[in-house]
């Protein structure tokens, strides 16, 4: 890994730029897929809830973002912490409860931070990051700091008291903020064709006055367009844009999830439009890469996770002791 | 003398001036000049880049609070009557309480959260709460109850150097008026996590909180003259709670009452008597403990009712004379 | 490249740690695609259809349609192109056998001896400290009329309170022994010594040594076996056990002996055949601070000897001696001889 784990630019504006897309979306996948693999073996306390099939909208979003832009995540973020340049080994190590974790073992897999990368973490309540985001913006623009803040929500969320909240005072002081809405979908089970009664969610900017813009989730291209869209307006401070991505999970909401409140063929249909095939068409089509150069770099996340889970594996469990300490940061007199 | 608004003010200025990462943000803080009148001029003095009149969205305000912490400021939130941290309580309990430790240590949330809180202004039950217990139970927040302007003006500069949430709840009727003591002048810290030893006596240990030390404190005044001398002890910080002066205290009387204007079912102040009982110092009590607290009630409307609903000075001198008379 | 990947029982929720095979969906042999269903598994709230991970063909099914299987083990094996991301650290190629879920030993709980009763009949309220201080002067609380409010004993009770009868009747009896023993010293001449130790030793080996000392002068002793009787204090007053010739017995079952012994008195229950046959006397009054004491010398003892506190890490220890019956420089001497064997 390079010393700036991220690259901003389109990606199928150079070979460099179409190879990081790809990367980045082979690792979030293949990241994912072991996941699933270790937590089905019992080695993963708690449970996990996967992206898979969600790549192409993290991917996308944060080739338009610097080290210092920052984002808050989900219960579903391991994509988003991946995109954002997240050591590989320190995630699967907090999610096999090690020291080297990023949170040392104490948060697991919805608390996962990145202050390096600008992650100010995943949170395990809906809509919990909204707020959180709006602050950040806040603190960017009260320090002319010319960074963006990116709140990634899925479209429940929408319907949280804390996205209204977040969104309208985002719109009046025109916040540099991207409120981005994986919409894949469900909320759990509710689907949104039950939970809402507009059918275009980009309609809820409308309500704060803020620029409501879909776009397909699973097109790594287009979700960099709007992507970079956004954040220009933002660093202009022309205030928020809030970006309506959409996409589909492969895998239930967590791992006790049965899929009962979805069809078969509904999934199989969504598989069809996997996010990475549909790339790697356009980037051989471009003549940015080879189909032999896309081999070789599936191969290269494959390892790169396999490396990581070998170290994780090994590294040392986190220990009780010191779990008091943990609570407070030490007051330096 | 300062009244505890003024002092809280002027807490406040001086922290904007130490450092420009503080601001304050809350419904009507700025150009109102806050419900209670406490941010007052500071709107004109520091301009609406730092005082921020928000829109009535308590979980947003304090979302904020807690981005914006995260990010290198400082930032003093003003939640307008303590029973609305209701609304905001997704971003207390379970994200600034919480962050610094399952994020490993890797984020802390320099954040002061400060709120009215009490009865007696005739307000009624949702306008009138004390929720120390909500916030004191949790852990990752600190919760301060200053029951002085004196105490407040020190304490609140030190939540806002601290780099944890703290909960800083004020009483509303000690808003407009004085102390015993004068504010001091300067930017003197109280440390958070000490509790004060507000009068020496020799027959009995009060521990009381927030307004309660107020009125324990006339109760000790008049029973002095009378020879039977108290110990009044205010924690000030609820949680981190100091517990120290207390044990020495009953080392000496023997006998403790406990005071609280908050419910008292699983209230703040069975903390005081829980640790007392399970300590060293439970061999050297020569009386059962002594709980005065509010009833189990939401607080009523009528005045009479209003005052009926917690312990008064009335109901702390009764309790007082009881506890030393009967117990030898 | 092919790869042998052995599809295993998932963990479906938190707490799941086995789940039954109900049934395949295939066989050896069968081609399967990403997403096909390979078989059907149950746990007690769940049941779920396990998928293939990846395009393949269906290469061993290792565990029986029934079988308890835990998660983590494999229930088929199929060959695939696609490397999947299959994480395996432990021993995967066993055919598993169904595993046979035995209900839980009961557990029994070890019985718990009752504690000795407590002399309670009645439950009596009284205040903390009233307890704390009925316990320090042996006051029976049962004995003490309670004031305070619910029929408590307040403090003011207990101080009025009159002592344990059996206390008054031991102090009575000491006043008397202490009247008749001034009267006995003054037939007596003793003499002592004093050395300062570093060494460190318990009252077994103490004891042992002395004895040994003792042994070797014979003529001055007063009795055939040497006893060394070691005062040990307690509620009930001095015990004093003889230990006889303890420099004959292993050191080992001698600080057994001491060990139970000083149990026993401070249960107040030493053995009555303990309780004679002291030719000499050792007092340890370190557990009091004390640096020297001067004991009178039991009748038919020739020699009592003193266990002092000096500093934290040196002892005081003082012989006296009977000049009736022992020279001066031979106090001196056996002194020298104690110190030198500790």
């Amino acid at each position: 890994m390079s010393a700036n784990p991220l690259l901003i630019g389109h990606p199928l504006s150079s070979t460099e730029h179409a190879r990081h897309a790809l990367l980045y979306m082979w690792r979030i996948r293949k990241f994912e897929e072991a996941v699933e693999d270790l937590f089905g073996r019992g080695m993963m306390h708690g449970t996990m809830h996967l992206s898979i099939g969600q790549e192409a909208s993290p991917t996308g979003m944060c080739m338009a973002l610097t080290l210092q832009d920052q984002i808050t995540s989900t219960h579903r973020g391991h994509g988003h912490c991946i995109a954002k340049g997240a050591d590989l080994t320190r995630m699967i190590a907090e999610l096999l409860g090690k020291k080297i974790g990023y949170c040392g073992g104490r948060g697991g897999s919805m608390h996962i931070a990145d202050v390096e990368t600008g992650n100010l973490g995943a949170n395990g309540v809906v809509g919990g990051g909204l707020p959180i985001a709006a602050g950040a913006a806040l603190a960017s623009k009260m320090m002319k700091r010319g960074t963006v803040a990116v709140s990634f929500f899925g479209d429940g969320a929408l319907n949280e008291g804390a996205f209204h909240e977040a969104a309208n005072m985002a719109a009046i002081w025109k916040l540099p903020m991207i409120l981005f809405c994986e919409n894949n979908g469900y909320g759990m089970s509710s689907s949104t064709a039950k939970a809402f009664a507009i059918d275009n969610l980009a309609d809820r900017g409308k309500g704060y006055g803020i620029p409501g813009v879909n776009v397909d989730g699973n097109d790594v291209i287009a979700v960099y367009e709007v992507a970079q869209a956004a954040v220009d307006r933002a660093k202009v401070g022309e205030g928020p844009t809030l970006i309506i991505a959409e996409t589909y999970r492969w895998k239930g909401h967590s791992r006790s999830d049965k899929n009962l409140y979805r069809t078969k063929e509904e999934i199989e249909e969504w598989r069809t439009k996997d996010p990475l095939p549909k790339f790697i068409a356009r980037a051989i089509e471009a003549g940015l890469l080879t189909q032999e150069q896309c081999d070789a770099i599936q191969s290269e996340a494959i390892e790169a996770i396999k490396a990581a889970v070998n170290e994780s594996v090994k590294a040392e469990a986190a220990e009780p002791s010191g779990l008091l300490d943990a609570v407070f940061k030490a007051v330096t007199a | 003398m300062l009244t505890m608004a003024e002092a809280v003010r002027e807490a406040m200025s001086i922290a904007f001036d130490e450092r420009p990462e503080v601001f304050l943000l809350g419904e009507d803080v700025g150009i109102y000049g806050g419900a209670f009148g406490v941010s007052g001029d500071m709107f004109h003095r520091y301009g609406a880049e730092r005082v921020l009149d928000t829109p009535i969205a308590e979980l947003g305000i304090v979302g904020a609070a807690v981005g914006a912490a995260l990010s290198g400021m400082r930032p003093i939130v003003e939640i307008q009557f303590s029973d609305f941290t209701a609304q905001a309580m997704d971003q207390i309990a379970n994200q600034a309480a919480k962050i610094h430790f399952m994020l490993g240590g890797a984020l802390h949330v320099p954040m002061v959260l400060r709120t009215p809180q009490g009865s007696g202004t005739g307000a009624a039950a949702q306008h009138s709460q004390n929720l120390e217990p909500w916030f004191a139970s949790v852990p990752g927040l600190k919760v301060v109850v200053p029951s002085n302007p004196a105490d407040a003006k020190g304490l609140l500069l030190a939540s806002i150097d601290d780099p944890n949430p703290v909960i800083f709840l004020e009483h509303k009727l000690l808003y407009k008026i004085p102390g015993r003591d004068p504010v001091p002048e300067g930017a003197t810290r109280i440390p958070l996590g000490v509790s004060k030893v507000v009068r020496e006596g020799k027959d009995l240990t009060i521990v009381a909180t927030g307004i309660m030390v107020n009125k324990s404190y006339e109760v000790a005044e008049k029973l002095a003259a009378e020879g039977i001398s108290i110990t009044l002890i205010d924690p000030r910080t609820i949680s981190p709670l100091d517990m120290q002066p207390v044990y020495e205290s009953i080392e000496i009387t023997g006998r403790l009452m406990v005071v609280q204007e908050g419910p008292a079912h699983a209230g703040f102040i069975n903390e005081v008597i829980a640790q007392m009982a399970g300590s060293a110092s439970f061999g050297s009590l020569i009386a059962p403990i002594k709980r005065l607290a509010g009833m189990n009630i939401p607080i009523p409307y009528a005045p009479q009712l209003e005052k009926a609903a917690i312990p008064q000075v009335e109901d702390i001198e009764t309790a007082a004379r009881e506890i030393v008379k009967n117990w030898r | 490249m092919s790869f042998k990947y052995p599809v295993v029982m998932p963990k479906m929720s938190m707490t799941m740690e086995t789940g039954e095979l109900i049934n395949f969906h295939v066989k050896v042999g069968d081609q399967v695609k990403s997403g096909d269903v390979l078989f059907e598994v149950m746990t007690d709230k769940i049941d779920m259809e396990v998928e293939a991970p990846a395009d393949g063909v269906i290469a061993t099914l290792v565990a029986e349609p029934g079988a308890v299987v835990e998660i983590g083990k494999p229930v088929l094996i199929m060959l695939t192109e696609t490397e999947v991301m299959a994480f395996d650290f432990g021993d995967d190629d066993q055919p598993v056998i169904a595993v046979e879920v035995t209900a839980p030993t009961p557990v029994i709980a070890a019985p718990v001896s009752a504690p000795a009763p407590l002399i309670v009949d009645t439950p009596v309220k009284a205040v903390p400290k009233a307890r704390v201080e009925a316990g320090n002067r042996g006051i029976d609380l049962r004995t003490v009329h309670p004031t305070g409010p619910d029929r408590t004993i307040t403090m003011q009770d207990v101080n009025g309170a009159q002592l344990d009868p059996a206390i008054v009747k031991r102090q009575e009896a000491n006043k008397a022994l202490i009247a008749k023993g001034i009267e006995m010293t003054r037939g007596i001449a003793q003499a002592s010594f004093s050395r300062r130790v570093s060494t460190s030793f318990d009252h077994a080996s103490f004891i042992a040594a002395w004895a040994k000392v003792l042994r070797g002068r014979p003529d001055l002793a007063a009795h055939e076996q040497i006893g060394v009787a070691l005062i040990i204090e307690s509620k009930y007053g001095s015990a004093l056990p003889v230990f006889r010739d303890p420099d004959q017995a292993s050191l080992n079952d001698l600080r057994t002996l001491v060990a139970s012994t000083t149990d026993a008195a401070k249960k107040g229950k030493v053995p009555v055949e303990m309780l004679s046959g002291a030719t000499t006397t050792v007092f340890d009054l370190t557990t009091y601070s004390m640096s020297s004491a001067t004991p009178l010398l039991f009748p038919n003892q020739v020699t009592s000897v003193t266990i002092g506190y000096d500093s934290e890490s040196t002892k005081n220890i003082s012989l006296t001696i009977d000049l009736n019956l022992c020279d001066f420089y031979d106090g001196a001497l056996l002194l020298d001889a104690l110190v030198a064997s500790l």
